[in-house]
């Protein structure tokens, strides 16, 4: 297809936040930054988090310029952050500490037997499309709320893998983890995901 | 053979199509056997697309002021560093 008769919108946005256009700032500002925070989040304290990402959107307008769509904006932008916090957890010298031994959540393993079988398997089938299920507003502040519990590296990882969409690669690659130990992160963080909407279904309560 | 824990444990690896091709195969010879697994990558699956529909988290308006407020800062001094507008 010929792209110059169907100009991509993002190229166009970059085009703007080159020229240093304010309201292309503003629109990019709210489009990346739950994102950017979501990075900074694996990383850093959330409050620390929120200065990164503010720091980081000021270093853009210089560092756009060389920008060269080698990456999508989404992903440059996560890397900017990534790098950035990598920078301050050096400097301090400290490190994330994430297990990574256990793919299976405790509270999930407790429901089979010795011999490996359910002792307490799913009782209902989530038998609602995700559409249908979100439209539901006390489902969407409960998931708001088991996110908000989860550990900073789970919901990290299960954020800008589902939510963001970034292939495995660049998550590896923007939150320094290796394929099996993101799988692992991936897998806990969808099972209490899997266990909240379970009560939900059975008992209507977050 | 693939007990009900191990299926589990490798749960997610089966709904992005992670796994070598024979644990693929012992899981869906797993699958047809046993409903209780079927029902759990069923509903494990559905959790995975209701994250996937789930907004990416709401912006903090308060947080995204505050980063307006820089970036306008910013903006202005590379404008006038750089010839202006």
């Amino acid at each position: 297809m010929d792209t110059a008769m169907h100009p991509d919108p993002q190229d166009s946005l970059i085009e703007d936040l080159k020229r240093g256009d304010s309201p292309a700032y503003k629109k990019a500002v709210r489009e990346y930054s739950p994102g950017m925070l979501a990075v900074a989040r694996f990383y850093l304290d959330p409050s620390s988090a929120e200065e990164i990402v503010q720091d980081c959107w000021v270093t853009v307008i210089d560092a756009i310029q060389k920008f060269e769509g080698r990456s999508g904006l989404k992903t440059w932008l996560h890397r900017i952050v990534a790098n950035r916090c990598k920078n301050k957890l050096r400097s301090s010298n400290r490190e994330v500490a994430t297990d990574f031994s256990e793919s299976l959540d405790p509270e999930l393993a407790d429901r089979f037997n010795a011999k490996g079988r359910w002792d307490l398997p799913p009782k209902l089938k989530f038998h609602e499309s995700a559409d249908t299920l979100m439209e539901k507003d006390a489902l969407s502040d409960c998931l708001d709320k088991h996110l908000s519990v989860l550990p900073e590296t789970q919901r990290s990882a299960l954020m800008l893998y589902e939510a963001h969409q970034h292939k495995s690669e660049d998550v590896c690659n923007i939150l320094d983890v290796s394929a099996s130990n993101l799988r692992v992160l991936l897998h806990r963080a969808r099972q209490k995901i899997f266990l909240m909407v379970e009560t939900f279904q059975e008992t209507g309560e977050c | 053979m693939l007990m009900c824990r191990d299926l589990a444990g490798i749960a997610s690896d089966y709904i992005d199509g992670e796994l070598t091709g024979r644990q693929n195969v012992s899981v869906k010879m797993h699958l047809m056997m046993c409903k209780d697994c079927r029902t759990f990558i069923g509903n494990l699956r559905a959790s995975t697309n209701l994250m996937k529909a789930h907004s990416s988290g709401k912006p903090d308006e308060e947080l995204m002021r505050r980063i307006d407020e820089r970036v306008t800062e910013a903006l202005l001094a590379w404008k006038e560093n750089n010839g202006g507008e």
